[in-house]
């Protein structure tokens, strides 16, 4: 029988620098492993712990992936500080369903992301990009601190030039080098900002992912602007430990993000305690 | 089956495995009459005075198939594997109707979840014999009957023993039960006995019917106040004497909570990950990186535990996570009690 906690060496084969505090880590598996957009990975330094992480890169390469982590914690304060081309890490997964991609197949797909939480939502950018025939329009929002901290930075005029593809950027405070939209990432989600860059707000689904204080305005500016809640999926990747459904930590309701998400449809959490944090 | 047979029928037990029973301390611990009955093992030179006691012991039988704290990995090997020591049999002795109904409970988190099934829970699981035996008087903290079992076992023992005058009843629940039986070659049960254990199980429902009427209402329909009971903080002000501690979901039969962490191990390049036990009540239980936490307010933790044992684990399991064993009830440093938490939260959302 198979170990659930074992996690599969894996090696650092890259790392890039995003932003000051951001890094993305490409890592070359030994053993094959195949994600859905969405599902996450348990990412553990040997000796130091394992963390819950959604991989960044496209969902189609079984043999490399790339995740991009912020340092934040007792975990990623080692992997920004220790980590280097070549050191070993170890990978259990993948957990959790993913993104609903057949629901999206017809449907135009309103992706909005905060600072790092655009990482899970790169993922969804590459897997939606290799079925494009089936969707009619992305509209990517994304929202962060400033110019500096923009994940991803190079790939958005590629995104932008492909078609059906509108990439929309904010930053919070206004920059000498910003010449583009000032505020929090809700103002890109107002009915008549939407209405003008030409979101059919009815044949649409909306994905957001970012930290849990942008995802409760994110929601309600939303449903503000016309989304039903069951247009709206939330990617909550709460604290995990186990990720497959046992230790208990990360529910909502009777839903484990772990094994049920971590991408939750709106309408089924809404109207349970502790949707968001406080 | 007379008392001096029990001794015979431990050395048979013995041939299979290390036993742990519990078993009833000689010195009555002065702070509560519950206090005195703890699981120790039982070898060839201790078994002559063994007698089963007539209550639940004070700690819980979850440890054995849920260690404090064990090794699950050692990466990066793969082959590893830490289940060889489990294989043994292991014996326990003197379960009590709340301890035996926690393992099916506890098996549908572990065993029954078809995507992942926990490996150690498994074999630690299989290689158990389970010897149970009825109550033979309640304690102010039992409330076995409000959560729909008996002070009784009816199911999942391998034997169980009833006390009666002078001995036990003993009655087999499985394969491996029956062949124990059969080696002790016991004569068949009288008429008498059998009124007699009958009467000793109806006096002890009539305690805990008589000490939990007043909750019976609130705990009829715990599953559709909860639902609701949670939107609110009011009615939970009884949590305020909470101070986090743990004790209830440590003593808890059916609290399996965990958390995995690692560490450097005693070989070079070679790294060992642990299951330890966890508790919703510390603060850090689902603090996030940054500092971030769902569950921030100590009345939120609080709720947790209720929330978990009677509406979510019911919404997934059909089952609430509590067999009224009231082991909670008798640790808690605040003082809390839990029918009076659900008695008293749920009425106010009634109104």
């Amino acid at each position: 029988m198979d170990n659930i906690y074992y996690s599969h060496e894996a090696t650092v084969s890259n790392i890039k620098e995003e932003t000051p505090t951001i890094k993305t880590y490409r890592i070359k598996l030994n053993k094959k492993m195949s994600f859905k957009a969405g599902q996450f990975m348990q990412l553990s330094v040997p000796g130091v712990g394992e963390a819950p992480f959604t991989p960044s890169s496209s969902p189609g390469d079984v043999n490399e992936m790339e995740i991009t982590i912020m340092k934040t914690g007792r975990i990623t304060d080692v992997l920004h500080e220790d980590i280097k081309v070549g050191d070993k890490l170890g990978l259990r997964g993948p957990f959790g369903k993913g993104y609903p991609l057949d629901k999206f197949s017809g449907k135009e797909i309103l992706i909005i992301g905060g600072g790092v939480g655009l990482a899970p939502l790169r993922s969804l950018i590459y897997a939606l990009f290799d079925r494009i025939e089936k969707i009619k329009k992305i509209y990517i929002c994304y929202g962060a601190k400033s110019p500096i901290d923009q994940c991803f930075k190079d790939e958005y005029e590629k995104w932008e030039n492909r078609e059906k593809v509108s990439v929309n950027l904010t930053i919070d405070k206004p920059h000498r080098e910003w010449k583009d939209k000032v505020g929090l990432v809700t103002c890109l989600l107002e009915k008549n900002y939407l209405d003008k860059i030409g979101v059919d707000i009815k044949n649409s689904y909306a994905v957001s992912c970012g930290p849990e204080v942008m995802l409760k305005f994110v929601t309600f500016k939303l449903l503000e602007s016309g989304f039903k809640p069951e247009q709206i999926y939330l990617s909550m990747n709460r604290r995990m430990s186990c990720g497959v459904g046992k230790c208990a930590r990360c529910n909502i309701g009777p839903y484990y993000l772990c094994k049920d998400g971590p991408d939750m449809c709106y309408a089924d959490i809404k109207d349970y305690p502790d949707v968001f944090c406080q | 089956m007379s008392d001096s047979r029990l001794k015979n029928l431990m050395d048979i037990l013995l041939t299979y495995g290390r036993v742990f029973a519990s078993t009833e301390a000689e010195v009555a611990s002065n702070r509560n009459p519950e206090a005195r009955i703890f699981i120790k093992e039982i070898r060839k030179d201790t078994l002559a005075d063994y007698r089963v006691p007539g209550f639940r012991a004070f700690d819980n039988f979850k440890s054995f198939v849920l260690p404090v704290r064990f090794k699950v990995a050692d990466y990066q090997d793969e082959n590893w594997s830490n289940i060889e020591d489990t294989d043994k049999k292991k014996v326990l002795v003197g379960l009590k109707a709340c301890d035996i109904a926690s393992f099916p409970i506890l098996d549908k988190v572990f065993l029954e979840d078809n995507d992942f099934v926990d490996p150690f829970y498994k074999k630690r699981r299989e290689s158990l014999i389970l010897v149970t035996s009825d109550c033979t008087y309640c304690c102010d903290s039992c409330f076995c009957n409000l959560m729909g079992y008996s002070p009784y076992p009816e199911k999942g023992f391998d034997i169980n023993l009833s006390e009666i005058k002078g001995g036990y009843l003993i009655e087999s629940g499985s394969e491996v039960g029956s062949g124990i039986l059969e080696e002790l070659s016991l004569p068949e049960a009288k008429e008498n006995q059998i009124k007699e254990k009958n009467k000793t199980r109806e006096k002890v429902v009539g305690e805990l019917e008589k000490q939990n009427s007043i909750f019976k209402k609130a705990f009829s329909e715990c599953h559709r106040l909860a639902s609701e009971a949670f939107d609110s903080d009011a009615g939970w002000d009884i949590g305020s004497t909470c101070v986090s501690c743990s004790a209830c979901t440590n003593v808890c039969p059916v609290c399996y909570c965990f958390t995995l962490f690692d560490r450097e191990g005693v070989k070079a390049e070679k790294y060992n990950r642990f299951m330890v036990w966890d508790s919703c009540q510390f603060k850090g239980f689902s603090q996030m990186a940054g500092g971030m936490n769902p569950r921030f307010s100590h009345i939120a933790q609080f709720k947790n535990r209720y929330y978990h044992k009677f509406f979510r684990f019911y919404e997934k399991f059909g089952v609430y996570k509590c067999t009224g064993c009231g082991r909670c009830i008798e640790n808690c440093l605040g003082d809390i009690d839990m029918r009076e938490v659900i008695a008293g939260a749920y009425p106010v959302k009634e109104k």
